[in-house]
């Protein structure tokens, strides 16, 4: 670490702590307690199987027992942590967890101010607490409690707020944030006109965003990485399932904007709910979307149990912020989750019929889907096989009317005569027929018509996708504590319940999903607003407000701003669970639409933007590049929903993970050009274009966003991203005017939502003219540049111009700020 | 801005908040002082973003680097190096019962009681000074086997190929753990400037029966920032994806390209003054660089016949494990720190009479020539070469034992052999040891976190203090376990 590296993570962390430094007493919760789980709880904290000589000082009691002072005045807490002496220091010098001497001050500190214990914050209930329901920030102007918070303690830090940021970029930020689709050039002018008539045309321009369908397609690809959705099962057969009626629904219910409460009792127990319609049965696939392996040698159970494992697991990352996947074999170290805990969790997942054999990509329980039109064409199939059943019971009511046939024939008809008519196999109606007196006739048309009706019917049957759902069996499945999270060491029996350190379920109510998922979104849990409302700010600054979304324990991040967070939280909960009013409210703060530039000291003194002090900038998920890239050059297709599609993929990819069992058979045309979220996932070599993303094999609430030079590779030589730039050049020949500076500008502003500035105009038309002459001397060159990817050849174009356009588009979709949000 | 650190922030004790959140920001620093003009002795770049850092380890490494010749399948010990008479002795006759305690086979075997036991397929011989054993199916390992470090006390705790070879690379059975391969990319950053820190490569021979894949977690990354995963090179199609200019951009036209996009990137940085653009000028610009070195790196034609000649017959076939063999000896002597090279088929379930032949002559020669190649150069003694698979095979047969041509054995974690060279271990010996019929490790047992923290302690890296926080603890390739292996080391 060089000496400017190591200044500037002091600075920030200094940052972050003076406020606290300065201002009061230590604090436990902020303050204390992160110190005692880092260098205490491992000995001295929840996991019972490793404590030693039975002090807990993650709990009140134990705490107050070695904080007590002795007639001397000094604290056992105290005198140990800072004891000369090894025999007596604490931690053992050994462990390498020794405090440092900022935090035995912070420790000094907290015990003379009166040693004040609290919970740990995300324990503590939300509300309705005063400083949440009355929000009036010191310092703040009152009229939006995101930004007096943000401003205050900028303010407090000696930072000045930033200034709006220009209307062009902030419109790009808003639409690539709520659809994940860069503005239309036209719809942009117009807006921009607007703007500057009316600040308040802002909000207009979020409604009508919020209510585009391509704002579900956007929210539902991180639905997607949570939810560890694919369309494969993951290892070695990797057979393909049909969960996508469920993503179908994901983007339906974020549309419609189900209420987040909702959202969650349909995923966890649409099943269990009375009366539960198709759609809340539907919405349960999100549990069976983990991985199922069919290796041969596994053994069932231990598959079982594994899937068990992921299921409550996820839920835990996803509703409830907790690492519960430490106490699969053990206690939690630091957290107050208990191994016992974990499989009363368990137990609530543990009730299905499926059992862990086979690798059965439709494992049942499932919900077959058909569309309407197959429902209509099932119904008629039925009503027309009634109908000759009817023609052929009358016909053969006294018996079968036969002729003169050879003696092995009739025998033959007889037989199959004495199957009911719509049972017969073709062999047995052929035999009827056979020996029919009028082998034209009525009753023969009508046998005749039943096995192209069945086969009809059979083909639409096999047609359906059968989504994967939850269901219980009716009798209890035993759970136990598996020692080690090992299927083979069973131990004691727990029944269904929550963390004791959570508020309790209802008196009375069955053990079952649907009481655990009421449980989750009951307004006295403190969990799962901040962590829901952590999530989603996150994805509008890059960031939560809790750094560690998929962990509000203690050994998670403090929260930036912990009050903002309550307050979001709370008023989430006030707001019924409202998505869209929870993103309305974000990306309409200043915080949101302040400038992304950086700063003055600012920049050096927070380069991580904790403080919020400038606007979000950060480069689009690869996902959204290639539907950017797609927007930009037209050829976007924006069909909704169905079955994933196979647009291109570098030669080879899957065969060679699968040693050619297993080809990539692209689609053509419109199938190419699909957003991404609908792009087939193989569980077990995910699409490459897709760079940086969670490999859907677990749930993923956080993936780092990288910045390597095999993501340049891609935007630059990938087919999709080379056929996006050929036509987007074709499109700017035609729509952006005869001057080579104005249709420069219009890709400019396809791309970047705003015109270059003169300095960048200058460089790209010198560049244009190069390519020029570049493809002048090098015949075919611009031929074999136009003919990559499906689209087809712009007609009535120069080539050689068309080329060198291309260039130039490369160029643009492969810039910083084009690449970037 | 922050720069992933773990060993140095763990030797100074700063706490895990000061480098959070590295994310994005982790490479701007470099980045930014390749752009401000620094001296070349400030800390240059390395290709997937992290500094070059040759100083990052814990102790003097005896190793650079490491090339890992993944045996995918299982290789059967007995009948390759882990000579059992007592196998031919008692071919036909049912296992001993007292053999069987409490072991868990795969579902395939079920219940081993009364399996019968299963003669060598091959006749063995002793190599060299050091005397190793040696199948005959294994002829040109056996002739160097004074060059290797032979482990046949291994022990395991899978019984089924991907958790088994998940456990291998990652610690830990279950996929999202980093792989080896990262943890050093991670912990020592990178060597070169223009190829990855981290490659894979993968074969299988032809016709093999074999259903086993190359997962890509088997190079993952983990939870670790993903320009640590390793970067296949294929077998086919461009070595590393997209690495060919699309048709009709000879490379003078994306050059110019390139120069404007800096340009013009430059003209944004002056602008928003995120270091991240910086980041993304110098990326762009070494993709331009791989784009150049990869060709360079494939092209054979520098190497001298008789070179070509120790890897064997297959050493021009791409895709083949020969081929994959000779790359990672250029990628090593190109700084690549760590080389995974796959070579799938050893699952032989029913064709031990035949496949294990096929997978033997196409990997027995690449191997040796591999060992032989880097002690001509005088390469050995920096890098280490382990060879070695998820498991071993079972000492009792597998299908009918009637039908000769059907004999096999099932996977079998309670002892297997594996073998290192070059790199800091002591060449000819044999450590470790079964019991007669190779059932079970009972002498120099080495488990798997075992062998991880000694190939960690060989390459510099104290394998207790090489972690990562991630969901509030620190993580480790050897999670809380292994122990370095002292006997072997030089």
């Amino acid at each position: 670490m060089t000496a400017q590296r190591r200044s500037a993570g002091l600075a920030i962390f200094s940052l972050l702590l003076s406020a606290a430094a300065v201002a009061a007493p230590p604090d436990f919760d902020r303050d204390i307690r992160p110190i005692l789980s880092e260098h205490c709880y491992a000995c001295h904290g929840p996991d019972a199987d490793s404590r030693k000589v039975d002090l807990r000082l993650d709990l009140e009691q134990g705490l107050r027992s070695a904080i007590d002072s002795d007639a001397s005045g000094a604290s056992l807490l105290l005198h140990r942590i800072t004891s000369e002496d090894a025999n007596d220091r604490m931690p053992p010098p050994d462990t390498g967890r020794a405090l440092a001497a900022t935090e035995i001050e912070m420790v000094r500190a907290w015990i003379a101010s009166g040693a004040a214990w609290a919970p740990h914050w995300s324990l503590q209930p939300i509300g309705p607490r005063p400083s949440v329901l009355r929000p009036s920030i010191e310092g703040g102007d009152g009229i939006n409690v995101i930004d007096d918070t943000i401003r205050v303690r900028l303010t407090a830090e000696g930072f000045p707020s930033a200034p709006p940021e220009t209307p062009h970029r902030l419109l790009r930020r808003l639409h690539l944030d709520l659809t994940g689709l860069p503005p239309s050039p036209s719809m942009l002018d117009a807006d921009l006109a607007l703007l500057a008539d009316n600040p308040h045309h802002y909000e207009r321009v979020v409604d009508r965003l919020l209510e585009s369908p391509a704002y579900g397609e956007r929210m539902a690809w991180d639905w997607m990485d949570i939810a560890r959705y694919s369309d494969t099962n993951g290892f070695q057969l990797d057979a393909t399932r049909t969960m996508w009626p469920w993503r179908d629904w994901v983007v339906d219910a974020f549309n419609s904007n189900l209420p987040y409460d909702e959202f969650t009792v349909w995923q966890l127990a649409g099943d269990l709910i009375p009366n539960a319609s198709e759609t809340q049965r539907l919405a349960t696939g999100f549990l069976r979307n983990h991985m199922i392996n069919g290796e041969g040698g596994r053994i069932a159970e231990e598959n079982r149990v594994e899937y068990v494992f992921d299921q409550l697991e996820t839920v835990g990352t996803t509703w409830l912020g907790l690492t519960l996947n430490c106490c699969r074999c053990h206690d939690h170290k630091f957290d107050p989750v208990s191994h016992r805990e974990y499989f009363a969790f368990f137990d609530f997942f543990n009730q299905t019929p499926v059992d862990g054999t086979g690798g059965n990509p439709q494992t049942p329980p499932v919900l077959v889907i058909r569309s309407d039109q197959e429902r209509s064409e099932l119904e008629r199939v039925a009503a027309e096989l009634e109908r000759i059943r009817k023609v052929a019971v009358a016909a053969e009511a006294n018996g079968l009317p036969v002729r003169e046939i050879d003696p092995a024939a009739r025998v033959a008809a007889l037989a199959a005569f004495n199957t009911i008519p719509l049972d017969r196999t073709p062999e047995q109606i052929e035999a009827v027929i056979a020996a029919l007196t009028e082998p034209e006739g009525n009753h023969a048309t009508a046998l005749r018509a039943i096995e192209p009706l069945q086969r009809s019917r059979r083909s639409i049957e096999a047609r359906a996708p059968k989504v994967m759902i939850m269901a219980d069996r009716p009798e209890r499945r035993e759970t136990r504590i598996l020692d080690g999270g090992n299927y083979r060491k069973p131990g004691k029996a727990v029944t269904a319940d929550v963390p004791a350190s959570l508020p309790p379920l209802p008196d009375g109510a069955p053990p079952n999903r649907l009481t655990l998922a009421r449980w989750l979104v009951d307004p006295g849990n403190p969990l799962m607003a901040r962590v829901t409302v952590n999530r989603e700010w996150r994805k509008f600054f890059g960031r939560g407000l809790v750094e560690t979304v998929e962990d509000l324990g203690t050994q998670g991040e403090r929260p930036s701003h912990p009050h903002l967070l309550d307050w979001l939280a709370w008023v989430f909960v006030e707001d019924r669970w409202d998505l869209k009013s929870l993103h309305r409210r974000i990306v309409t703060s200043a915080t949101y639409r302040q400038s992304s530039d950086h700063r003055g000291e600012l920049a050096d003194a927070d380069p991580e933007n904790r403080l919020l002090g400038r606007g979000p900038r950060r480069r689009m998920p690869a996902w959204m590049i290639r539907d950017h890239a797609l927007a930009c050059s037209g050829l976007l297709v924006d069909t909704r929903g169905g079955p994933p599609v196979k647009p291109y993929q570098p030669a080879g990819i899957w065969s060679e993970t699968t040693f050619g069992t297993i080809v990539y058979e692209r689609d053509q045309d419109d199938d190419a050009h699909r957003r991404s979220l609908y792009t087939f996932w193989r569980r077990i070599v995910g699409p490459p274009v897709f760079f940086d993303n969670a490999d859907r094999r677990n749930c993923a609430v956080r993936t780092t966003m990288t910045n390597t030079p095999l993501h340049a590779l891609t935007t630059l030589n990938d087919t999709t991203f080379v056929e996006a730039a050929r036509v987007m050049a074709a499109r700017i020949m035609k729509d952006g005017g005869d001057q080579d500076a104005d249709r420069v500008d219009f890709a400019f502003k396809l791309a970047a939502s705003r015109i270059p500035t003169d300095a960048e105009r200058e460089i790209l038309l010198t560049r244009l003219d190069v390519l020029r002459k570049q493809y002048h001397q090098r015949p075919g060159a611009a031929a074999e540049l136009l003919s990559v990817g499906d689209a087809a050849p712009a007609e009535n174009l120069d080539a050689n111009d068309q080329a060198a356009f291309t260039g130039i588009c490369t160029l643009i979709l492969n810039l910083d700020e084009v690449l970037t949000r | 801005m922050t720069i992933p650190d773990p060993i140095g922030e763990h030797a100074r004790g700063i706490t895990r908040r000061t480098f959070l959140g590295q994310g994005s920001a982790g490479v701007g620093a470099a980045a930014l002082a390749s752009m401000l003009g620094l001296p070349a002795a400030s800390p240059a770049s390395g290709l997937l973003g992290d500094p070059v850092r040759r100083s990052g380890a814990h102790h003097a490494p005896k190793a650079k680097r490491v090339i890992y010749l993944f045996m995918n399948g299982g290789p059967t010990h007995v009948d390759l190096f882990d000579y059992k008479p007592n196998l031919a002795r008692f071919h036909g006759q049912p296992i001993p019962e007292s053999y069987l305690a409490s072991k868990r086979f795969s579902t395939m075997t079920g219940d081993p009681s009364g399996k019968l036991l299963l003669a060598p397929m091959e006749t063995f011989r002793r190599h060299g000074e050091s005397g190793a054993w040696a199948s005959a199916l294994m002829p040109h390992t056996g002739a160097i086997a004074d060059e290797l470090c032979f482990l046949k006390g291994m022990h395991t705790e899978q019984v089924n190929h991907a958790p088994a070879v998940t456990f291998f690379l990652t610690g830990s059975e279950f996929p999202g753990r980093p792989t080896m391969g990262s943890w050093l990319s991670y912990g020592l950053g990178s060597e070169n400037e223009n190829l990855p820190t981290f490659c894979a490569m993968t074969s299988v021979s032809k016709g093999t029966t074999c259903g086993q894949i190359f997962y890509e977690h088997y190079w993952g990354n983990g939870f670790l920032p993903s320009h640590h995963q390793g970067v296949r090179f294929r077998g086919g199609g461009d070595p590393v994806l997209h690495l060919s200019n699309p048709d009709g951009v000879p490379p003078e036209i994306r050059r110019g390209i390139l120069d404007d996009l800096a340009r013009l990137n430059h003209l944004q940085l002056e602008e928003h003054a995120d270091p991240e653009i910086a980041t993304r000028i110098t990326q762009y610009e070494m993709a331009y660089k791989m784009q150049t070195s990869v060709p360079e790196l494939t092209d054979l034609s520098d190497e001298p016949e008789h070179v070509l000649a120790l890897y064997g017959p297959q050493v021009r076939e791409r895709g083949t494990f020969a081929y994959n063999c000779l790359m990672a000896r250029r990628l090593a002597e190109r700084g690549v720190r760590f080389s995974q090279v796959m070579h799938a088929g050893w699952d032989q379930h029913r064709s031990l009479t035949n496949e294990l032949y096929t997978q033997c002559t196409d990997t027995d020669q690449p191997s040796a020539g591999l060992v032989i190649d880097l002690k001509q150069r005088g390469m050995l003694e920096d890098t280490l070469v382990v060879w070695g698979g998820e498991f071993g095979r079972t000492p009792f047969s597998q299908g009918d034992f009637a039908d000769r041509p059907q004999w096999g054995r099932d996977h079998h974690p309670y002892a297997f052999t594996i073998w290192m060279a070059g790199g800091g271990v002591k060449p000819g010996i044999t450590h470790g040891a079964s019991d007669d019929l190779g059932m079970d490790a009972v002498e120099g047992r080495v488990h798997v976190h075992d062998l991880q923290a000694t190939m960690l302690h060989l390459l510099g890296v104290d394998h207790r203090r090489l972690t990562h926080r991630h969901q509030g603890r620190d993580f480790r390739l050897t999670d809380v376990h292994g122990k370095i292996v002292p006997e072997i080391l030089l």
